[in-house]
């Protein structure tokens, strides 16, 4: 992977003579705020975030602490298999963003790089506050004390072998990230475009869109389920206003850049099916909770999916969503920890 | 003019309208809450809203 610090000489020098940004004499290039930009949906977002900052800290986890200790051990381990997956997957989408930066960068969409810089602190804060949540509530921090509770997926199959299940967050994103790095080094506009509808689609249209959109809702109806856990069930209300402005920052750049080259849409369409796996069944850490009506979470991934390629602009895969439809396809999980 | 969103889970397709924005994500909330048992975001509901003639 190329990363900015990377970049050789003769890079820059070829991105220079691509794209000019005009550093020299021309002083208005300097200034990036136009009335187009601020009267714009990203800015808009930008805005909506800046008004809606939150800090986990002012957060009291005292009663979820206390209902921690008055559930059993099979409620506790259902629970923490599907935390435990958020500790971790908000870190990764935190550590994986500066890409999208760049390429915002390079496109020279200033309204983007703003917006961006509120999408990066809210997911570093979204991390923060799974890991202010396992210490006082569960009382784990430290990376062993977490990995012994994470469900390991290899142990997740399809048994009829049609499917592999993938690891989208810790595979994907580091590969499109690398990709879109590539490109933004190289300088050439189309090619940045190119990879960055690529990286959005697995990262905004794929992950947050709809892989993780059952995730909250079983955690938010296991709390009410309980009469436990209000903080968990709060912490998750503000993430998903945040996420809302994050996936669709991602559908609405990339419908900008699919009006602008239509063969782009078939990039989105090969994200997907490289992760279709993970999509048509639910996977170990979605079924670790006892009791929850699992059909209900797998139905809505289509409305989400639907959602997505509306956003984008795109045809949805009629196909795919026979396939998460399907009640004969189905994953063998296995929920050993660790 | 009032908005609208059509909704996308399987096999639905119902379309709620509503004065203006803000009625038009409580609405959703409402129809997603109880038809689905479950909810919409706010940024997703506004940036797919439309323009309809009347709530």
């Amino acid at each position: 992977m190329v990363t900015i610090g990377n970049v050789d000489r003769g890079a820059v020098m070829a991105r220079s003579e691509i794209m000019d940004r005009g550093a020299g004499d021309d002083v208005a290039s300097r200034f990036h705020f136009t009335r187009e930009m601020i009267e714009g949906s990203i800015y808009r977002k930008y805005e909506k975030a800046i008004r809606g900052i939150w800090n986990p800290k002012d957060l009291d986890y005292a009663q979820d602490a206390a209902d921690w200790q008055r559930i059993d051990e099979v409620k506790q381990r259902g629970l923490l298999g599907v935390t435990v997956r958020f500790l971790a997957g908000e870190q990764a989408v935190t550590d994986e963003l500066v890409p999208m930066l760049a390429a915002a960068h390079a496109l020279r969409r200033y309204d983007w790089t703003m917006f961006l810089s509120t999408f990066l602190m809210e997911e570093a804060k979204h991390s923060e506050f799974f890991m202010l949540w396992h210490d006082r509530v569960v009382g784990v921090l430290e990376p062993d004390e977490v990995a012994a509770h994470f469900l390991v997926r290899s142990k997740t199959v399809d048994p009829t072998g049609r499917f592999e299940v993938k690891d989208v967050l810790h595979e994907a994103l580091p590969r499109y990230g690398g990709l879109l790095m590539d490109a933004v080094a190289g300088g050439r506009q189309a090619e940045i475009e190119a990879a960055f509808v690529q990286f959005s689609a697995a990262y905004n249209g794929f992950a947050e869109g709809v892989l993780t959109m059952p995730s909250y809702e079983i955690v938010i109806d296991t709390t009410l389920m309980w009469d436990a856990f209000p903080t968990l069930r709060e912490g998750f209300r503000r993430i998903l206003a945040d996420e809302g402005r994050h996936i669709t920052f991602g559908t609405a750049a990339t419908r900008m850049l699919i009006e602008k080259t239509p063969s782009l849409e078939r990039l989105v369409h090969q994200v997907f099916d490289e992760y279709r796996g993970n999509l048509v069944g639910l996977v170990e850490y979605q079924k670790a909770v006892p009791g929850l009506d699992l059909q209900k979470y797998q139905t809505m991934k289509v409305r989400h999916y639907r959602n997505r390629c509306r956003e984008m602009g795109i045809t949805p895969d009629q196909t795919l969503i026979e396939q998460i439809l399907d009640p004969d396809i189905d994953f063998v999980v296995g929920v050993e920890a660790g | 003019m009032a908005r609208a969103w059509r909704c996308l889970e399987a096999g639905c397709e119902a379309l709620i309208t509503a004065p203006d924005d803000e009625q038009l994500v409580a609405a959703v909330n409402r129809h997603v809450g109880e038809v689905h048992q479950s909810f919409e975001l706010e940024e997703v509901i506004l940036d797919a809203a439309e323009d309809a003639a009347e709530a």
